[in-house]
């Protein structure tokens, strides 16, 4: 059956796209606010995630605990997640409700009470959870890695800094808040089981005539060190390095995902058979791509012993710098097969989908159909994703180990 | 959706629920066999042999294995838990048969000693990678306080000492006692056709033999121990709470899961609104684990050590408010809605169906349709849940605290 993506402008600039799933009772849709980690302004970066947590604290005519209900009462499936580019409110839930739900979301962004009295709370609850990453050292490596990897501030933490974040007032968070829900570059992303026309109606009457609210551009800087080591007592050395590869958008996009997942794509992978089938080095090894709109990257992980931690990144970067040398025919296949069937296995889901469309639009000014998507990846060849690896080689690594010891790289 | 089953002669059990417009279908293996099935000298075997499975058998090697399934772009993974094993795989519709030969193929390992040697090293590092997740250990550390003496307080990973003492040979005695056909249950859910899938998995399985296997089943209400221990690397209260609970056949489970999610659910529960909300603890959430036989309650809460005291106090009061007061009719039609809405979301995929297919066969013997249970969650009353949080003694449980030290 042919894949239908819906998409509608509405007159306030604001963008809704929409994927029909046939067969599905639920339906999934997505409020990408441009207000991510990296569009704060410098030195309020916790902002946006006090903002996520603030918002739900009462809006419209509800106050917290009304709206907590109302939410549940519809059985929303509730996800908040900040980016480096937006926040995401995301729900899932049984389509029948989506109207109610909707609404109470478009109260949530365009009318939330941002109390004194919640503002405490909810900034509160942001630093305990980052104080609880110092508990989490594989969480926290991959945190720490973007942040040095990315050029500032790309890979700033999503989750914030604690000096920053310990000094955020109400009213600066509130003029944060302000300044950013704009409007007119609001994605809202819809998939499952919906009707196209009503939403785009209901996302217009409530979301109004757009009001001009300018933004200036994010500046990019510099990137972190390229070695850091972060002393912890504990079990196991937590090794994260990254390199830069092809962007979301540009052309060699997918050459570069069908590199990592000659390396990473599954357990016949370079990493998963060097590191642990032959070596017994590691339980948890695997690399993958990451992508900002602006820089991209291959980030890889491995955890293990102190005394193996030197000899796991030794045999990761020689997987690494190997690849360039040659690709069997043999594992390009099953790279191209396992990447094709992610895509489609990832597309019953309506949240997964949803996700997905908003990041295309968001990425690319459109969004991909799975066709394309396949076709893409049937078109990469051993030769072109050779020809890639030497035009760009791994060469640029930024490393971070948190454990008892530090490593030699 | 149309359910299918079938039993094998020597015992096998093949269940399917097809749904053609599915673009994909999910195969598992579920063996009825975990760390409750073992002794204390043996603990972590349920787990390191399904490692070794993957290993290959006397006509592949591990990397052929791995190949195997890489080839037909695969999602396939496998968990152990106290008392299952499961195998699984999500593929597109026509690597089905393959993959489902293949999961038939490696239930026969060939459980080599070369490979035994080196996957006990990653055995080792899972075990270093899960203390390094204070989250898990601290949920670990509660199970084998609350249970005490009883298997289920076995740890599915086992120990250092445990996995250094383990031979092949004994891991080769265990699968020979707990991988007989009547053990085993073969489940597919998705885009599939029945025929074919019965065809290749009594290929596969046509000679192995049934022999006896069974499994003690006794209800363990709980040693009610508290307990705090100190890790100098950590930073935070890491907190579990164990209640009694009930098992995986008892007819009260989706009051019992409703129960969990009034209680302790990610948003709008009684734990949210007193802890999360108020920022004291990050996280508190509670959950219900059904069992072969019995069961519990666990809840997981984080906080600083400073507020450690008056969590405990603030959980411990919503305990008794609902020992004294019961929950409303409110909360029960908002869990409701939420546990129906996650049940919808998560059926829809076949691999979220495949999970309920293969346990629903193991514990109760019998398939159970999505309307069924969605029935069941809809037909449970206020009355039913108050009954449940007397008879499990819902202000009375076990108790593991995992922080920094007490100086720092």
């Amino acid at each position: 059956m042919e894949q239908r993506i819906d998409k509608c402008v509405l007159p306030n600039g604001m963008v809704v796209l929409g994927e029909p799933m046939p067969g599905v009772e639920s339906v999934a849709f997505d409020f990408m606010l441009p207000a991510g980690a990296a569009w704060m302004p410098p030195g309020y970066g916790g902002a946006a995630n006090v903002i996520s947590e603030w918002v739900f604290r009462g809006a419209g005519k509800w106050d917290s605990r009304q709206l907590g209900d109302a939410l549940d009462g519809l059985g929303v499936q509730r996800s908040t997640s900040i980016g480096s580019s937006h926040i995401y409110l995301g729900a899932a839930l049984e389509s029948s409700n989506l109207a109610p739900a909707l609404a109470l979301y478009a109260d949530v962004i365009l009318h939330p009470h941002l109390t004194d009295e919640q503002f405490d709370p909810a900034r509160q609850l942001i630093i305990e959870e980052l104080q609880s990453l110092d508990d989490e050292p594989r969480q926290r490596v991959s945190i720490e890695l973007k942040k040095h990897f990315y050029p500032d501030p790309l890979g700033r933490s999503n989750m914030g800094e604690l000096e920053e974040l310990q000094v955020l007032t109400a009213s600066k968070t509130r003029e944060i808040a302000d300044a950013y829900l704009d409007v007119q570059q609001i994605i809202l992303a819809v998939a499952g089981k919906y009707d196209f026309d009503a939403v785009c109606r209901q996302i217009e009457s409530v979301f109004g005539p757009y009001k001009a609210k300018p933004i200036s551009a994010i500046e990019i800087g510099a990137g972190g060190p390229k070695y850091t080591h972060i002393p912890h007592e504990g079990a196991q050395v937590h090794i994260g390095l990254m390199t830069p590869t092809a962007r979301f958008a540009d052309e060699a996009y997918y050459d570069a995902r069908l590199a990592v997942s000659v390396l990473s794509g599954g357990m016949s992978a370079r990493l998963f058979t060097e590191v642990r089938e032959k070596r017994g080095l590691c339980y948890a090894i695997g690399a993958r791509y990451h992508s900002r709109r602006e820089a991209a990257g291959i980030a890889c992980y491995a955890g293990t012993s102190p005394d193996k931690a030197q000899e796991t990144y030794d045999v990761v970067l020689r997987e690494f710098r190997r690849l360039a040398e040659g690709i069997s025919e043999a594992e390009m296949d099953r790279a191209k097969i396992g990447l094709k069937s992610a895509v489609i296995l990832q597309s019953e889901s309506s949240s997964s989908r949803a996700g997905a469309i908003g990041s295309d639009y968001y990425m690319l000014g459109r969004v991909r159909t799975l066709d394309e998507v396949k076709q893409k990846i049937e078109e990469t060849s051993v030769d072109s994703v050779l020809g890639f690896l030497r035009s760009h080689p791994f060469q640029d690594f930024t490393v971070v180990t948190i454990g008892p010891r530090a490593i030699d790289v | 959706m149309e359910f299918r089953h079938k039993r094998l002669s020597n015992g096998l059990v093949l269940i399917g629920e097809v749904n053609l417009p599915a673009k994909s279908a999910a195969v598992g293996y579920f063996v009825r066999t975990g760390a409750r099935d073992e002794t204390l000298d043996i603990n972590g075997v349920s787990h390191f042999l399904e490692h070794m499975l993957f290993k290959g058998t006397e006509r592949l090697n591990s990397f052929q294995v791995n190949e195997a399934f890489d080839s037909r772009g695969a999602q396939f993974n496998a968990f152990t838990s106290e008392e299952q094993t499961v195998f699984y795989a999500s593929v597109l519709p026509e690597y089905l048969t393959d993959i489902t030969a293949l999961w038939g193929e490696l239930m026969r390992p060939a459980l080599r000693e070369d490979d035994f040697t080196i996957e006990k090293n990653v055995i080792k590092e899972e075990i270093a990678m899960y203390q390094d997740t204070p989250a898990f250990d601290v949920i670990d550390r509660c199970r084998s306080l609350h249970f005490g003496t009883h298997p289920c307080g076995y740890s599915v990973l086992g120990t250092v000492e445990s996995i250094d003492g383990l031979t092949a040979e004994q891991m080769r005695a265990y699968f020979a006692r707990r991988y007989a056909p009547n053990n085993l249950i073969v489940a597919c859910a998705g885009n599939f056709d029945w025929d074919g899938f019965c065809a290749v998995v009594e290929a596969a399985s046509g000679r192995w033999r049934s022999q006896e296997v069974g499994r003690p089943l006794c209800h363990f209400e709980g040693t009610r121990q508290k307990v705090r221990a100190e890790k100098p690397n950590l930073k935070r209260e890491h907190i579990c709470l164990m209640h009694t609970g009930i098992s995986a056949q008892d007819p009260r489970r989706f009051a019992a899961s409703l129960l969990s999610m009034i209680v302790g659910d990610d948003y709008g529960s009684r734990f949210y609104w007193e802890l999360v909300d108020k920022a004291l603890a990050e996280e508190a959430a509670m959950h219900f684990g059904p069992m072969d036989g019995t069961g519990l309650f666990y809840c997981y809460l984080r906080c600083g050590t400073p507020n450690a005291a008056k969590v405990l106090e603030v959980a411990d009061g919503i305990f008794r408010d609902l020992v004294r007061n019961g929950i409303t009719s409110e909360e029960l039609v908002k869990a409701k809605n939420k546990v129906l809405s996650a049940f919808v979301l998560k059926n829809e995929l076949p691999m979220g169906r495949l999970g309920d297919l293969g346990s629903n066969w193991m514990y109760l013997g019998e398939y159970r349709s999505i309307e069924q249970d969605v029935a069941a969650v809809k037909a449970v009353t206020v009355d039913e849940v108050n009954r449940l949080i007397h008879e499990i003694d819902l202000d009375d449980y076990t108790q593991y605290s995992l922080g920094p030290a007490a100086s720092a």
